[in-house]
């Protein structure tokens, strides 16, 4: 009897051995790369770069930064872009839940959900361009009957100074999102209960949704409002597409001066990106306070017994206006594949003279290389993402059987540090130490700067699934064979592999969508779908930059219905796992 | 003795800087060529244009069959870039092994590479085909804008700033800048520059400041020796003028040349300008312009210079990256380059140096149908000294980006 107690001991040692391995090394991937990254960024802030000669400590690189020419316009529009396109996003998509929740139109925005989260966010911003720019698809249409206009008007649409159309581009990519995280949160509620309880006490449906379900569903909406707020502060692709040209978003600056010969804008780029880090940590700080003195506004508000209700009577626009986001994004890709295979398309046709597929056939040829590339690096971070995630959620689970306080969780909030720092704060730091160690240019150090980005959407994605399988399924495997890896490979992960994949997914995705990392890392040596088709949505062709904006999204897409056909191939055999 | 140490190093590196450069011009080209045999090399250039992308893709694929050298285009947005990179290499000491075989430049570029010694030493005059080039009559290809090439770049082709405009939205071209301002008053939102550095746009600027100052000769020193706000003081109050009557009120500008083809196209303006002579004939070829575009220069002369292709002294794939330098060279290159259907841009070679079947391919090839003759292309203006570039870019950064 000792005897067997003590092989068990053993075999659970040597498990608590293994599985502890995994958060070690998943901090460590995370840690060093984004701890070095922002002291690397921080330092030539500060104006000590000793290969270019610089080691005078000061904030006179802060002061330049501060007093350039057209900072305050570019800070304008990194507000206006940053704060419209997350409030919009949140606002739109609250309003959506509030007015739609329950209805059949709920469970079809709940079905296309996950098409419109695969679109990545530059091809619709070049999509988005070619629809409502003033010469684009929606003009064209109208002209001349409706408008009037034989050439396209001189408005400033696509690309305003203001940020605008930059806010309404990351609103609309961002939507799909905030309503994921919505569907995961009400899925957890009993929220039919709440409404039924509220509308018996004669509260309208707007007020129950206000008074008691978004204060319980907003907490768990906290951390993905940073992340987009952070995203929309930060973002340099899309800016490029949709931004505006003159002045440009702070983080399109940094950039510009990251790239310059002049080596003294480095280090000016070095203190804009460490102010915009700040700032972005003082913007959600700030959300965070503005969210508590809501709290203590609305506490007050909660008991005055009114049960008016002026909201009720909005709730029709629910309706149109989830028709029109499905419109916008149905629209601009039927352009886009219009735009593709056009010959001759000129204003104000509404369709193209001539058609022809060359487009296609030299933009296949052209992207096989970076298409490869994208998937190889995508493949490569995404499994070992999803096996660092797996291996760490197991230990939470493994300590938690243990009856230990789940110390792991505490920790694992670091993970989301990528998400909420923004990536150009620290990528510049991340490129130095990577030039310095000879290791830039090299597919694993862009493996490895992608894992950075792509784990914390596997972890995000794959965590709530994880946590709430059924632990008795694995216990009883563990009974039968007595192995904990087998039990776990053959039994649990196999019953999780609907959600894995969804996750790994999800992760693909992401690092198909890298722009900064692949652009920094890769030396140049790795042309990724995502940099060529930024660089080419600046200039040249439409139709080309069309071609590969759809093949930018053929990917991702292709990535998602693959998670979701693999399941029901594997269980075609195992009913009660297809639902 | 400590400083006597460091001198000895001085030495060593200088020594085994030169060396890199000697030992391929020891060797004959045939070593060189069987040297470059697998070597991979990374070009990188403008991305901007699919046709030269094309052309790239077709050159790359040629000297793969022909020497065993794999060509990898890396398509890149502003090359100024690219040199940053290469200076960002050399202050972190990386003397070999360089991320950048080859690369595409030209004035300002060249002069920042020249002036960082990222190009190592002379090696032009080793390639061939090199004593094919129009020196003589092309000296864009031996002064970049205004610096000595110093066979420190291989000349690749050759530009002349043209307009373009659509002759059926518009009757009469303008004739100069004075017209151009004209047109803008009578078309407004008719006419627009992609913004600075974009180096359309720049070339733009050179072009107006070319036609305002009294005297081109003073644009010929570098900046800081003249009084650069006398200088430009003319063509500012011209921009300021022109901006209120320019697409978007000049509130917006293009990302770059290209976008302007796609703006023309559209009719959101009715004028447009190109580096390449050729490009409305091949843009009306490709489907991105209507026929209606024609060609035009102004009365007293356009910019012209000459665009390159440089071997960073620290590039992993020397003889590769002088083997594919030699076939842009080469008369084949040169003629399908000139093509407007591919990419028509203008040779660099000397008609009388190639040889007979040569030039009569390069006399078959096709004129498009908004292509003006040489006669017609007129005087060529030579580009300002390199340092204009950095300082008009600045002010106008200063001056309109508010």
């Amino acid at each position: 009897m000792t005897k067997f107690k003590d092989v068990s001991y053993r075999r659970e040692f040597g498990v608590k051995k293994v599985l502890g391995f995994f958060p070690v090394v998943t901090l460590f991937f995370f840690l060093v790369p984004v701890c070095l990254g922002l002291l690397c960024t921080w330092l030539p802030a500060l104006g000590y770069l000793p290969v270019i000669g610089a080691e005078t400590i000061g904030f006179d690189y802060f002061l330049r930064f501060f007093s350039y020419p057209g900072m305050a316009k570019s800070l304008q529009v990194t507000i206006v872009s940053g704060f419209g396109a997350t409030l919009l996003a949140l606002g739109l998509s609250l309003w959506f839940v509030i007015c739609l929740h329950g209805s059949k139109f709920w469970s079809f925005l709940e079905k296309s959900l996950a098409p419109l989260l695969a679109i990545p966010h530059a091809s619709f911003a070049i999509g988005f361009g070619l629809l409502i720019s003033p010469g684009g698809w929606l003009f064209r249409l109208l002209s001349p009957n409706f408008t009037g206009f034989e050439s396209p008007p001189d408005l400033l649409i696509f690309g305003d100074p203001y940020g605008i159309s930059l806010a309404l581009v990351l609103a609309l990519k961002e939507i799909p999102f905030f309503l994921l995280m919505l569907f995961g949160v009400l899925s957890q509620l009993n929220s039919e209960k709440i409404i039924w309880l509220g509308r018996s006490l004669g509260y309208c449906k707007t007020r129950v949704w206000g008074r008691l379900i978004i204060p319980q569903i907003f907490p768990h909406l906290r951390l993905p409002f940073m992340a987009v707020l952070a995203y929309s502060l930060s973002v340099v692709d899309i800016a490029l597409i949709a931004g505006p040209s003159k002045p440009t978003t702070l983080a399109v600056l940094i950039n510009s001066w990251f790239y310059s010969p002049d080596s003294e804008l480095r280090l000016l780029g070095a203190a804009g990106a460490t102010f915009l880090c700040f700032f972005v940590c003082l913007a959600i700080a700030a959300c965070v306070i503005f969210e508590r003195l809501f709290e203590y506004w609305r506490r007050a508000y909660l008991t005055n017994g009114s049960r008016s209700c002026l909201s009720e009577s909005m709730c029709w626009t629910g309706k149109p206006l989830s028709i029109i986001f499905f419109a916008i994004f149905t629209s601009t890709f039927i352009g886009l594949f219009l735009q593709s295979i056009a010959h001759r398309w000129r204003f104000p046709d509404a369709l193209p003279v001539s058609y022809s597929l060359r487009f296609w056939k030299k933009g296949l040829v052209q992207s096989l290389e970076p298409l490869l590339t994208t998937i190889n690096i995508g493949v490569v971070a995404t499994i070992i993402s999803a096996f660092l995630v797996v291996g760490c959620l197991e230990y939470e689970v493994f300590l938690a059987r243990k009856g230990k306080k789940t110390d792991a969780r505490q920790i694992f909030w670091l993970i989301y540090v990528p998400l909420i720092v923004p990536q150009i704060a620290f990528i510049f730091g991340v490129q130095m130490v990577t030039v310095a160690l000879g290791f830039d240019g090299r597919f694993f150090s862009l493996v490895a700067a992608h894992i950075i980005f792509v784990l914390p959407y596997v972890f995000l994605t794959l965590a709530y699934p994880y946590r709430s399988f059924d632990q008795r399924y694995f216990n009883v495997a563990l009974s039968m064979n007595g192995s904990y890896f087998y039990s776990l490979i053959r039994v649990k992960l196999t019953m999780l592999l609907k959600p894995i994949l969804f996750s790994m997914a999800c992760g693909f995705s992401v690092s198909v969508v890298q722009y900064l990392p692949s652009l920094y890392v890769g030396a140049g040596r790795f042309a990724t779908i995502t940099t060529e088709t930024v660089t080419l949505a600046s200039g040249s062709d439409r139709r080309v930059a069309a071609v590969y904006a759809l093949l930018q999204l053929v990917l991702p897409v292709l990535v998602y219905f693959a998670a979701v056909v693999t399941p029901l191939f594997v269980f075609k055999n195992r009913k009660a796992m297809q639902s | 003795m400590k400083l006597s140490a460091i001198k000895c190093l001085v030495a060593v590196f200088i020594l085994f800087h030169s060396t890199c450069f000697c030992v391929a011009s020891e060797g004959d080209w045939e070593h060189i060529v069987a040297k470059a045999k697998g070597q991979t090399i990374y070009f990188n250039g403008w991305g901007g244009s699919e046709a030269i992308n094309d052309y790239i893709q077709w050159a790359g694929d040629v000297a793969n069959k022909r020497y065993g050298i794999t060509v990898k285009h890396v398509k890149v947005t502003d090359i100024a870039d690219v040199v940053a990179r290469i200076l960002a290499e050399k202050s972190s000491g990386r003397s070999t092994g360089g991320s950048v075989d080859l690369i595409w430049i030209n004035g300002e570029n060249f002069e920042t590479m020249k002036k960082n010694d990222l190009l190592g030493s002379p090696y032009s005059q080793l390639l061939p085909n090199y004593s094919l080039v129009d020196t003589e009559n092309k000296p864009t290809t031996l002064y970049d804008f205004t610096i000595p090439v110093d066979n420190l770049e291989v000349p690749w082709g050759m530009a002349q700033f043209v307009f373009m405009y659509d002759t059926a939205k518009i009757k009469k071209a303008p004739a100069n800048m004075k017209e151009l301002l004209e047109f803008t008053k009578n078309y407004p939102g008719r006419f627009t520059y992609p913004a600075p550095p974009a180096f359309h746009g720049t070339t733009f600027l050179k072009q107006l400041l070319l036609e305002s100052v009294a005297d081109a000769s003073v644009l010929a020193q570098p900046v800081s020796e003249v009084d650069f706000a006398t200088v430009t003081a003319t063509m500012w109050d011209y921009l300021d003028e022109m901006h209120l009557h320019m697409w978007r009120k000049g509130r917006a500008f293009p990302a770059s040349g290209s976008a302007l083809i796609k703006l023309l196209d559209d009719g959101e303006i009715f004028i447009s300008f190109s580096f390449n002579p050729n490009e409305a004939s091949r843009a009306i070829e490709n489907g991105e312009l209507p026929e209606t575009v024609r060609t035009y220069v102004h009365k007293d002369g356009t910019i012209g210079n000459s665009h390159f292709v440089a071997i960073p002294f620290n590039s992993a794939a020397k003889e590769a990256s002088l083997v594919f330098a030699n076939f842009l060279l080469s008369a084949e290159a040169q003629v399908r380059k000139n093509d407007p259907t591919i990419w028509g841009d203008p040779t660099v070679l000397s008609m009388t140096k190639i040889s007979d079947t040569d030039r009569k391919k390069f006399e078959q090839i096709p004129t498009g149908v908004a292509t003006l003759s040489s006669a017609e292309l007129g005087a060529v203006l030579l580009e300002p000294h390199a340092s204009w570039v950095g300082a008009i870019e600045e002010a106008w950064r200063v001056r309109y980006i508010k």
